[in-house]
């Protein structure tokens, strides 16, 4: 074991351009591989209460050429479920001529794909003339073949451009065949060593052909089963700096099986576990269960930790009874997780089931693929048990997810409450979820192409820095988004483009808020940092219209629609502006009279204020485009803001008025708070110091108007 | 990444520094100045991040185990006293065990070796060491490459031109070498003094202890953020793309995605995403000392009244149990989530995924992810009862798509049982029945086992002698139909025998 354990300590992270991006299988198909196997199958498996009388059906055995072809197919089904991409195989069958199954384009690559190709060569005719028939046919195509450039090579080369040679070609040859002796063998490496250097020169000249930096021959030679055979041993050695060679003699069946699942894992870094104690229902006994076990094959980077620890041994790896194969042993647990939590995973890696078949490796895939997850345990030496992987699929594929056991650094962090913005209480915690919703992802298949050339995630990108134009991050900085009467057009008017139908939505909104004052409607402004019940009525209501303004302008450069939606507006809220100034005049004088500690700034403010609001009128028209506003004009101007650039730009601040006492801060919080929840009686609503006249729509059917006289007898 | 300081406290360390005019220092002096320096930057700028004080000379011993506490490791270092020679190999393997044991072997940590660069003498000394390196049994073996990956600093109160008198240099850089490479080998430049020893640990301070500030950005909203621990640069493929590539300064959220559609990820890494108030001065690393602690009461309260977006969006997250998909770089993305310990105190976190245009395949390529009000019809439904994703592959693998595997004799077995058992059955079977010969047929074809298919013609055509007298006439047919068709297609006739060929029911008077 320590032997294998400092193997994977230096184990680098494999290249994209390994020897395993290509593997060509060159399997023969001459008539000595027709032979039988001598391996019989008893297919006629009779149940006891038929067997009288009847005599059952003789054996079959498959031949040489049975064997090799399922045990490769076998390969290439781990092979793609582990590597669905960009791990290509090449399949070529040699006769009297070769056969080359498939191509290294990706959607040749499927078991599928190859066993319709292998039905079409059939099984290799036992009376062609041997002297015509030749493995070499094969492993020269496959030379050849390993020169062609890959989909992956070529988009490699593609995208590095000028440093296009990083971008190696390097392959596998896996031969399966029957070789006559050990001088044959090594004929054949004489040829495949020749065919490189001959291809390599060819390919000096050609775009489409990539020269062989180096190539892994795998020989595998297969002889019937009670037979000597006549080809030795030999592990990897260097044949030269560009050829390696390896020498297998395997018994056909199911010594050759299990020689090729070695031989899969080795190449592709894969290592074995068993899932062990799976509880699952017996057939015959639908209310007891048994406990089982499956083997799954996967990256070795799922157990890297083990390798690592030097606790792999003890780790639960056990011996199989022929000595060859390791695998780690995890233990179903029964204590489910759900999709709602989200691990701290450190590795997902595909998997596939070494008996793909078999009851117990179906039920185990079946109920994952159904969705549910499984946590793994890991017995360790100290008898503790420790959660250390996960499998659970994804989109029909089962992954392996490496959980962390370890210790976190990052444990005890200072909580989010104690930082920056911490102490703010009133973030709108549920308007940004809904935001998050309506930004969330969706796959766009790559055909679907927009015409504006931007792929799906830049439009997301541009969708969110719409959304985000102006967005108040805490409920007291807004009121229009506190508001039901403008989620319509809050809604439409961040769209890329609006319909006819849209900008007459966004119009009845701003129709509708006009109405609302009219009625001298209350809304939910915010009264935090004020001093009293806050700003009076059309104070609010001018607030309000600033803000909505504000929304809009952001996205008024963008269409003529949205330039619209702003027209309406300002038409809308306009009113001449002597007669306003007239009217706050009016006002301030009364004001005066119960407030007389700020009332002179007071005026000042807002003469100048409505001075520059009036020039900004006049500038915005002119550039509305550049025009982003990122803060409610009527918000507290934040701590530690940037300097404003322009002055037009400037906002009149709400002051702070002052300290304010805890009552008033609670009472103003609970009544904006209620008052988002229900619609205010129309009494109180439109009441003047608390009072309302009731039946006021007798006077009406007199001809009097309610609110002109509530608003005069103030 | 936790840190480990190996501090050599061999008698050499106590040689004295020769300083023109003022009073005397000895080396362990100036290391311990330099200590001190680096325990004072990490508890203002670094305070995260878990330092333990290990102390050797022919033996160690761990002085202060990993802690935040760097009170406790500057109080170590007044304490140290002072022992023998100095043997590296023992305080490296005292490292393993430490480290190990608190994190295990997979979690990053930086060692950083204060050392004068006399390295021992006779057995036991880092070049007696080296020397024997290659006739170990596995037993006694070297400690480095540690099991986890790691960056090796090596701080020598030492000039470089000192150290390259002896070999100590060139055993130092074997030693780097051996840890993996990563890391690097500081020297005094110039005449040693207290001054040159603090401009060395400035050098190591920018080079492995500057914070990493960033701009987390969605759409116009953002926000100033620490990223701790600071991302590391990653190299993808030594060969195709060896420059390593490094997390931009701008994190940009490009959508939201749902918890369970997100489904556990793979990270390569975690850090918490920690809001900075607006305009304090990002901090000048390697400088020390800040002295703008004094009014660090009262900035932090006033940032902390402030909205941030960060508080923001980690709210919602929570509430929502969403994550948002934010881009690292070029082709290379994360997510930032709320992360809740089990004291119910809460923060943003961001994971980092395997850089690459895919790194998670249900969720297919991001680039291609895009608006869901681009959609004809909302893909999560009107009411979130349904999702986009995962996304499916094209080719289903193995285990999903009922493939044939006759490698165990059980395996042709149980198919041929298949048959047989639905042949019992006919003709209420009848298509499973046939489903399953097809099946059978398909496989037999591909592996050139035409065997097969005459012995099952057989063992069809035996089923039909023993057909009972209350069966159904119709079952007779189809079972010396379905022989026949066998038995063309094992002679590989191609009119028989093609691989996408079915048989199909025989049409009998009954079976309408």
């Amino acid at each position: 074991m320590p032997q294998w354990i400092s193997q994977h300590c230096a184990m680098e992270k494999m290249k994209m351009f390994s020897v395993a991006h290509k593997t060509v299988f060159v399997v023969d198909h001459c008539p000595y591989m027709a032979e039988s196997s001598r391996q019989q199958v008893e297919c006629d498996v009779l149940t006891k209460s038929r067997a009288q009388g009847v005599i059952p059906l003789a054996p079959v055995s498959k031949s040489l050429w049975t064997c090799a072809v399922e045990c490769s197919m076998e390969y290439c089904r781990i092979l793609y479920d582990i590597y669905p991409k960009d791990k290509l195989i090449n399949y070529i069958v040699s006769d009297s001529e070769f056969h080359i199954l498939n191509s290294w384009r990706r959607e040749d690559q499927s078991t599928h794909e190859l066993m319709s190709a292998l039905a079409a060569v059939g099984p290799p005719n036992p009376r062609e003339d041997p002297e015509c028939c030749s493995i070499l046919h094969g492993l020269v195509a496959a030379v050849e073949s390993l020169c062609k450039i890959t989909e992956l090579q070529h988009e490699k080369r593609t995208a590095l451009m000028d440093t296009a040679e990083r971008v190696a070609n390097r392959g596998r040859i896996i031969c399966l065949t029957n070789a006559k002796s050990d001088t044959h063998v090594r004929m054949l490496e004489d040829c495949i060593q020749e065919t490189i250097l001959e291809q390599n020169k060819l390919a000096a000249g050609s775009d489409r052909l990539m020269a062989i930096q180096q190539c892994d021959l795998v020989l595998v030679h297969i002889y019937p089963q009670g037979e000597d055979t006549l080809v030795s041993d030999r592990p990897k050695k260097e044949i030269s700096p560009l050829l390696t060679s390896e020498v297998h003699s395997v018994r056909a069946g199911r010594h050759l099986a299990t020689k090729l699942n070695i031989l899969v894992q080795q190449h592709f870094d894969l290592t074995s576990t068993t899932i062990t104690n799976i509880p699952m229902k017996e057939e015959q006994h639908a209310n007891t269960s048994a406990n089982y076990d499956v083997e799954l094959l996967h990256h070795r980077d799922a157990h890297l930790e083990f390798f690592k620890s030097g606790d792999l041994h003890m780790a639960g790896t056990s011996t199989r009874e022929n000595g060859l194969k390791e695998t780690v042993t995890l233990k179903w647990c029964t204590p489910r997780t759900n999709s709602i939590e989200l691990h701290y995973c450190t590795g997902a890696y595909r998997i596939s089931p070494t008996d793909v078949n078999s009851r117990p490796s179906s039920c185990l895939t079946n109920f994952l693929l159904n969705g549910r997850s499984v946590l793994l345990e890991q017995p360790r030496k100290s008898g503790s048990k420790v959660i250390s992987h996960m499998l659970s699929s994804h989109g029909g594929e089962i992954f392996l997810h490496v959980l962390n056991s370890n210790r976190s650094t990052l444990e005890d962090p200072p909580s989010i409450s104690e930082g920056c913005g911490g102490r703010v209480t009133d973030y709108r915690i549920t308007d940004f979820g809904e935001f998050m919703r309506e930004n969330r992802l969706t796959p766009v298949s790559e055909s679907a192409h927009d015409p504006s050339g931007k792929l799906p995630v830049e439009r997301a990108k541009a969708q969110l820095e719409r959304h985000t134009r102006y967005w108040p991050m805490i409920i007291s900085q807004t009121t229009i988004f506190n508001m039901q009467a403008v989620v319509p057009l809050a809604n439409l008017i961040v769209k890329e483009a609006l319909t006819e139908e849209d900008v007459l939505t966004c119009q009845k909104t701003v129709y509708n808020l006009v109405d609302m004052e009219r009625k001298n409607d209350p809304l939910p402004i915010s009264t935090v940092g004020s001093r009293g019940k806050g700003p009076k009525r059309d104070e609010q209501y001018r607030i309000m219209w600033n803000e909505l303004e504000t929304l809009v302008k952001t996205h008024a450069g963008a269409t003529d629609r949205h330039q619209r939606v702003l027209d309406c507006i300002i038409a809308c809220r306009s009113k001449p502006p002597e007669e306003e100034e007239r009217k706050k005049r009016g006002r301030k004088r009364e004001d005066r009279e119960d407030r007389t500690e700020k009332n002179g700034n007071k005026e000042t403010d807002d003469k100048s204020w409505q001075d520059s609001e009036r020039l900004k009128g006049l500038l915005d028209k002119e550039d509305q485009e550049s025009e982003v506003i990122k803060d409610s004009p009527d918000s507290p101007e934040p701590l530690n803001k940037k300097p404003r650039l322009t002055t037009e730009e400037v906002q009149p601040l709400e002051k702070a008025k002052g300290p304010v006492s805890l009552l008033s801060m609670w009472t103003n919080r609970i009544t904006t708070a209620n008052s988002r929840k229900h619609q205010e009686f129309v009494g109180r609503a439109s009441s003047v110091n608390n009072k309302f006249e009731l039946y006021q729509h007798l006077k009406e059917e007199n001809g009097m108007d309610v609110h002109e006289n509530g608003k005069t007898t103030r | 990444m936790p840190t480990i300081v190996l501090m050599d406290v061999s008698l050499s360390m106590t040689r004295p520094v020769s300083v023109d005019g003022s009073e005397e220092f000895q080396r362990k002096n100036l290391a311990v100045h330099g200590l001190n320096m680096l325990f004072e930057h990490m508890s203002s700028n670094y305070r995260l991040e878990f330092t333990a004080l290990m102390a050797f000379s022919s033996l160690w011993e761990l002085l202060v185990p990993f802690t935040r506490d760097y009170n406790a490791l500057q109080e170590a270092l007044s304490t140290l006293e002072d022992y023998d020679k100095t043997c590296v190999e023992s305080a490296l393997n005292g490292v393993n065990n430490v480290v190990q044991q608190e994190w295990g072997s997979s979690c990053p940590c930086q060692v950083v070796l204060v050392t004068d660069g006399s390295l021992g003498i006779g057995k036991g000394s880092l070049r007696h060491s080296l020397q024997t390196l290659k006739q170990r049994g596995d037993e006694k073996k070297f400690p480095l490459p540690f099991p986890f990956p790691t960056k090796l600093f090596i701080m020598c109160v030492a000039n470089a031109e000192e150290l390259q008198m002896t070999d100590a240099m060139d055993n130092l850089e074997e030693l780097l070498r051996l840890s993996g490479g990563d890391g690097q080998i500081f020297t005094v430049e110039g005449p040693l003094s207290m001054k040159s020893v603090q401009a060395m640990f400035g050098r190591l301070i920018d080079h492995a202890y500057s914070t990493f500030h960033a701009v987390l950005h969605c759409g116009n909203l953002s926000s100033d953020v620490q990223v701790f621990p600071r991302p590391e640069p990653i190299v993808v493929d030594e060969e195709v793309e060896p420059m390593p590539r490094t997390v931009s300064a701008d994190l940009e959220i490009v959508g939201f995605i749902e918890i369970a559609d997100i489904s556990s990820p793979p990270v390569i890494s975690r850090h918490l995403v920690l809001p900075t108030a607006v305009n304090k001065d990002v901090d000048e690393v390697g400088t020390g000392a800040t002295d703008e602690l004094e009014e660090e009461p009262s900035a932090s309260q006033m940032a902390g009244k402030s909205p941030n977006f960060c508080v923001l969006l980690h709210g919602s997250l929570k509430v929502e149990g969403m994550v948002a998909l934010v881009q690292l770089g070029q082709e290379w993305y994360g997510m930032l989530y709320s992360q809740a310990d089990s004291k119910k105190k809460s923060n943003l976190m961001m994971s980092v995924f395997d850089p690459g245009p895919e790194p998670l395949p249900w969720l297919g390529k991001i680039t291609h992810l895009g608006p869901i009000s681009e959609a004809a019809e909302n893909p999560y439904g009107e009411d979130d009862s349904k999702s986009p994703f995962p996304v499916q592959p094209q080719v289903k693998r193995s285990y999903a798509q009922n493939v044939t595997v006759w490698i165990k004799a059980s395996g042709l077995q149980t198919d041929v049982q298949k048959i047989l058992r639905n042949a019992k059955k006919l003709p209420d079977k009848t298509q499973t029945f046939y489903k399953e010969l097809n099946r059978l047929r398909k496989a037999a074809l591909a592996f050139g086992f035409w065997e097969l298919l005459k012995g099952v013609a057989d063992l069809l055509e035996r089923e039909c002698t023993l057909l009972p007298d209350s069966a159904h006439p119709d079952a007779a047919f189809q079972l010396s139909h379905a022989a026949q068709q066998l038995k063309l297609a094992s002679t590989g006739d191609p009119q028989y025998a093609a691989f996408d060929h079915n048989i199909v029911p025989m049409h009998t008077d009954f079976s309408s």
